[in-house]
């Protein structure tokens, strides 16, 4: 049983990433990169869902931060799902990070913005 | 009286009777044919002076065939024909033929039977005068008879005295003849050879022994140079020489022996035993000599040398087998927990025993430089030998040559230390030790009279310095094996054991009494990332740097699968994939892994062949964990391992260990785990205690057989404070977690600050994680004082100033998540202590 696990789904040009468990210094780095690797340039979107996630940590907090950039220079959108009230939530808060990615309470509001923006763009 | 010898021969007798007869008769016709009286009746004289003629003839020409009494008869005849004669004449000639008769009779008879003849010429003489009538018969019968008388008595005893003379010399003769005989009989009956010799080397004798072993005769002998005849060619010149100065030497009668080589007539040779002496027979030298047939001596005197040298060579073997014995039992003593240094100290002792030596002394090589490592005999207090290197000294030149070296009268400088000087040493040998071509060292041995070292006593040592060579090499090469896998070893066993909160750990290890070799036991205490402990205790086969190689494999692989969270029977089969890949398809180890969950109340144990845990409740009742057992690992591909979970109440004690604590020889082994449950039963549950009290009634008086690991854990209530060391791995921080998450659960804090503690904890520890220095492990302790929670996080590695980015989005973290943090850092580490209060709290656990 690993600490993180790592499900990466494909919706249309969306890919959504699960991420479980507990994401810190042992787990963030590789997991950013699966990550990373599993978006085409062809991908309109990424979803990263932490809906299944128990803890984060600044490991985590920086590869949401890497893969922000990485995203941006290549004008694709990132959405993180994030429940409101739950430890991670607490700490996305902490970092500002929705300054750098929009959070959503569930998958599905993220789907829906994103949908929305890939039907008005 | 003793008859003496005739002097006279018969024909001799009976001619000299003849001529008397011929005398009488001539001077009787010259009294016929002179003028002469008228008294003479000349015809009777002249048939008298016939008849005399006639028997002298007949005396005469038969004297070779006659016999004593025919003189006898003769002579009578003759004194007849006398007294006829001077009846016809009256001439006194007559009384002188008388004369002639009577000494005739004294001269050539004994003096009986010439007494009997005067008897008859009286008779005769004394008829004639008394039948003629002379003028004074008397005076004339006196003259007549007593003349001859006188006379043949003076003839007589002349004769007697030439008789016993030559009587004398003939005895004398006799003698010699005897003695002669005697003497050639005794030396032809002699065993050995007597030979005589002219002082120019002919043969002048030659017994019936020398017959016999030359095989010539002495008649073909005698008168050939003994030079060619006996001696072979070579030898010729050195029996001239010899033949020579006993010649010219000066003694007679000295003997002097020589060990020669001789010929015999058929050509073959023998080795001989020649004792010679001159004599000086009147004036003539002679060498006489004994020649002895020495083969079968020298045969017997080979053989017996023979069976000296094989007695010798069988006391030798038996000396060099008892030697190689013992040197062996010194290599077997090599492998019973003994120093080099004992070793070698034997050994130099004990070839200084065998060799019958005043001492010796190994060095060893290192770098072509020798150093003296131990010496027997003589050896003062403090005396420090230098370091010889290679071709100096004669140590040294043994090693530069390889080659043993036998030393007579050494210089000062040669001896391996000074003392050796106060004992005499005279004679050295120096042998190279070889291990596998290589000059390891070098063997010196010294000895002082009467000892003297000689080229047979090089042979000898060269076995013990082969010997020598492989124990030292034994030795040394155990030694190095045994420190690499001993220093190995002690790494891999924890320094000391992690502090966990709500867990009392204890564990001992105890190699065992008479082993050289480490063994492959070892254990290990972990946190896993669950927030839970992890126990290990495992046994690799085998002995040596092989399993303690082994071992430090399979402890990091293990600490690495059990930090990344894998369950307990999932992390032994990992283990498993890693030996069963092992190279060495011998390799195999014995493992039990328990996961001890504190908060849950649980143990998870996977067992791959070792002996049962035990488990003692808190009511001292033991409890062998039976269930969960599988094949050890490294012996199947892929075995199932079984993972089996027991609760665990608060206050029990888990006890793990190897066989070396329970296994016996010649005893089952359950008879070890009831000893051991025995010992346990009702004991102090203090882990520490129980160690001591099983270790001191398991293991033996002077140690165990076998290594002997033992661990031993208690759950223990959280208290307010803890105190953890933990790994600088990414992988603890999972643990930090577990362990914080447990803690702040007994101080009844919200779910929300409870997550907020541990991530600001998780950020210290990441920090220490990230900076620490390699190795070292970073502490973590906690304390709670009412609402109030401080976290101390403290690393030993170079703290670098926050700068923005990640690093910086960390410190954020813990300054929004805490009332306070504070980071001191100091040389040799930082150390960040944060606080924080939390809310009270109701019963469901809502904040007031």
């Amino acid at each position: 049983m690993d600490l993180v696990q790592l499900e990466i789904e494909e919706h249309g040009a969306v890919v959504i990433a699960h991420v479980r468990g507990e994401l810190d210094l042992a787990g963030a780095p590789s997991t950013g990169e699966a990550i990373g690797e599993a978006v085409p340039t062809s991908a309109h979107a990424l979803v990263v869902d932490f809906s299944g996630l128990e803890f984060i940590d600044s490991s985590g907090i920086a590869m949401l931060f890497n893969l922000a950039r990485r995203l941006g220079s290549r004008r694709q959108e990132l959405h993180v799902v994030a429940a409101d009230g739950k430890p991670v939530a607490r700490v996305l808060e902490i970092v500002e990070f929705g300054r750098a990615a929009p959070i959503h309470e569930t998958l599905d509001d993220a789907l829906a913005e994103v949908s929305a923006d890939g039907a008005s763009g | 009286m003793k008859e003496l010898p005739e002097l006279f021969d018969l024909r001799v007798k009976a001619r000299a009777l003849a001529y008397l007869f011929e005398a009488g008769a001539a001077l009787a016709a010259l009294t016929l044919i002179l003028p002469h009286d008228q008294a003479f009746q000349d015809f009777e004289l002249s048939v008298v002076i016939g008849c005399a003629v006639v028997i002298g003839g007949l005396v005469y020409w038969g004297a070779d065939r006659i016999a004593e009494w025919h003189l006898h008869v003769a002579l009578v005849a003759g004194v007849a024909l006398l007294s006829f004669a001077n009846y016809y004449s009256t001439a006194t000639l007559y009384s002188l033929l008388y004369t002639w008769a009577a000494l005739y009779a004294f001269y050539f008879f004994g003096t009986r039977a010439a007494l009997g003849h005067l008897v008859c010429i009286g008779l005769g003489y004394g008829l004639v005068l008394a039948l003629r009538d002379p003028p004074s018969p008397e005076v004339r019968w006196l003259v007549a008879v007593g003349t001859p008388l006188i006379a043949g008595l003076l003839v007589v005893r002349m004769l007697d005295r030439l008789r016993a003379k030559q009587a004398e010399s003939e005895e004398r003769a006799r003698e010699l003849r005897e003695s002669e005989a005697r003497t050639r009989l005794v030396l032809d009956s002699a065993p050995d050879a007597f030979i005589t010799l002219d002082a120019e080397g002919v043969i002048r004798s030659w017994n019936r022994a020398a017959e016999r072993i030359f095989g010539w005769t002495a008649a073909e002998a005698v008168g050939q140079p003994m030079r060619t005849l006996v001696t072979p060619p070579e030898f010729r010149d050195r029996h001239d020489e010899r033949r020579r100065e006993l010649v010219e030497g000066s003694g007679s009668g000295e003997t002097t022996q020589f060990e020669v080589e001789l010929e015999r007539r058929d050509g073959t040779r023998f080795p001989a035993e020649s004792t010679v002496s001159k004599v000086d027979v009147r004036g003539e030298i002679l060498l006489a000599g004994f020649i002895r047939d020495v083969t079968d001596r020298r045969r017997q005197q080979d053989e017996r040398e023979a069976l000296l040298r094989e007695q010798a060579a069988r006391a030798e073997a038996e000396r060099v087998a008892e030697m190689v014995s013992g040197m062996q039992l010194l290599v077997d003593a090599a492998l019973a927990h003994r120093t080099l240094d004992d070793i070698l100290l034997d050994l130099v002792a004990r070839v200084r025993a065998v060799l019958d030596a005043d001492a010796a002394a190994i060095y060893l090589a290192a770098d072509r430089t020798l150093s003296l490592a131990a010496v027997s005999g003589g050896v003062p207090e403090g005396q420090v030998a230098e370091p010889v290197p290679f071709g100096e000294s004669f140590a040294g030149r043994v090693a530069a040559d390889r080659e043993p070296i036998l030393l007579q009268d050494p210089a000062p400088g040669e001896l391996p230390y000074p003392a050796l000087e106060e004992l005499g040493i005279d004679s050295l040998i120096g042998l190279p030790l070889l291990a596998e071509g290589d000059v390891t060292g070098v063997l010196v041995v010294a000895a002082s009279a009467p000892r003297h070292f000689t080229a047979d006593d090089v042979n000898l040592l060269r076995l013990a310095a082969d010997r020598v060579a492989l124990a030292v090499d034994h030795a040394r090469v155990y030694e190095r094996e045994h420190r690499i896998a001993e220093t190995l070893q002690r790494s891999l066993l924890p320094e000391r054991l992690p502090r966990l909160p709500g867990l009392s750990v204890a564990a001992r290890y105890l190699p065992a009494a008479a082993e050289a070799e480490v063994g492959g036991d070892w254990y290990d205490v972990l946190p896993t990332p669950s927030g839970g402990v992890g126990l290990v205790m495992g046994d690799v086969a085998g002995k040596g740097l092989a399993a303690a190689s082994m071992v430090g494999r399979l402890r990091s692989a293990l600490r690495a699968y059990a930090l990344e969270g894998h369950a307990p029977a999932r992390v032994v089969e990992q283990l498993n994939r890693l030996i069963w890949t092992e190279e060495d398809e011998t390799q195999m180890a014995t493992l039990v892994y328990v996961v001890v969950d504190p908060v849950a109340g649980a143990l998870r144990l996977v067992n791959a062949g070792h002996p049962p845990p035990l488990v003692v409740a808190d009511d001292g009742v033991p409890q062998f964990l039976e269930d969960g057992g599988s094949v050890p690992i490294g012996v199947l591909p892929f075995p199932d391992f079984a993972e089996v979970s027991v609760p665990l109440a608060e206050g029990a004690t888990v006890v793990l260990y190897t066989d070396g604590l329970v296994e016996r020889p010649g005893e089952h082994i359950d008879t070890g785990l009831d000893r051991l449950a025995d010992v346990i039963r009702g004991a102090s549950t203090d882990p520490q205690q129980v160690c001591d009290r099983v270790l001191r009634a398991l293991v033996p008086e002077g140690g165990a057989p076998d290594d002997v690991a033992l661990l031993t854990l208690r759950t223990i209530p959280m208290a307010d404070e803890f105190h953890v060391d933990l790994p600088t791995e990414p992988e603890a921080l999972a643990s930090v977690r577990a362990l914080l998450r447990r803690w702040l659960g007994n101080v009844r804090g919200s779910e929300q600050e409870i997550a907020e503690v541990v991530t600001a904890c998780g950020e210290a520890a990441t920090n220490a994680i990230e900076h620490a220095g390699a190795g070292y492990p970073f502490e973590i302790s906690g304390r709670v004082e009412g609402r109030n929670v401080e976290i101390v996080v403290r690393d030993f590695g170079a703290w670098r100033s926050p700068r923005e980015g990640d690093r910086g989005r960390g410190i954020s973290l813990m300054r929004a998540l805490m009332d306070t943090v504070e980071v001191v850092p100091t040389s040799e580490g930082t150390t960040v202590r944060m606080q924080r209060t939390l809310q009270e709290q109701d019963a469901n656990g809502d904040p007031q």
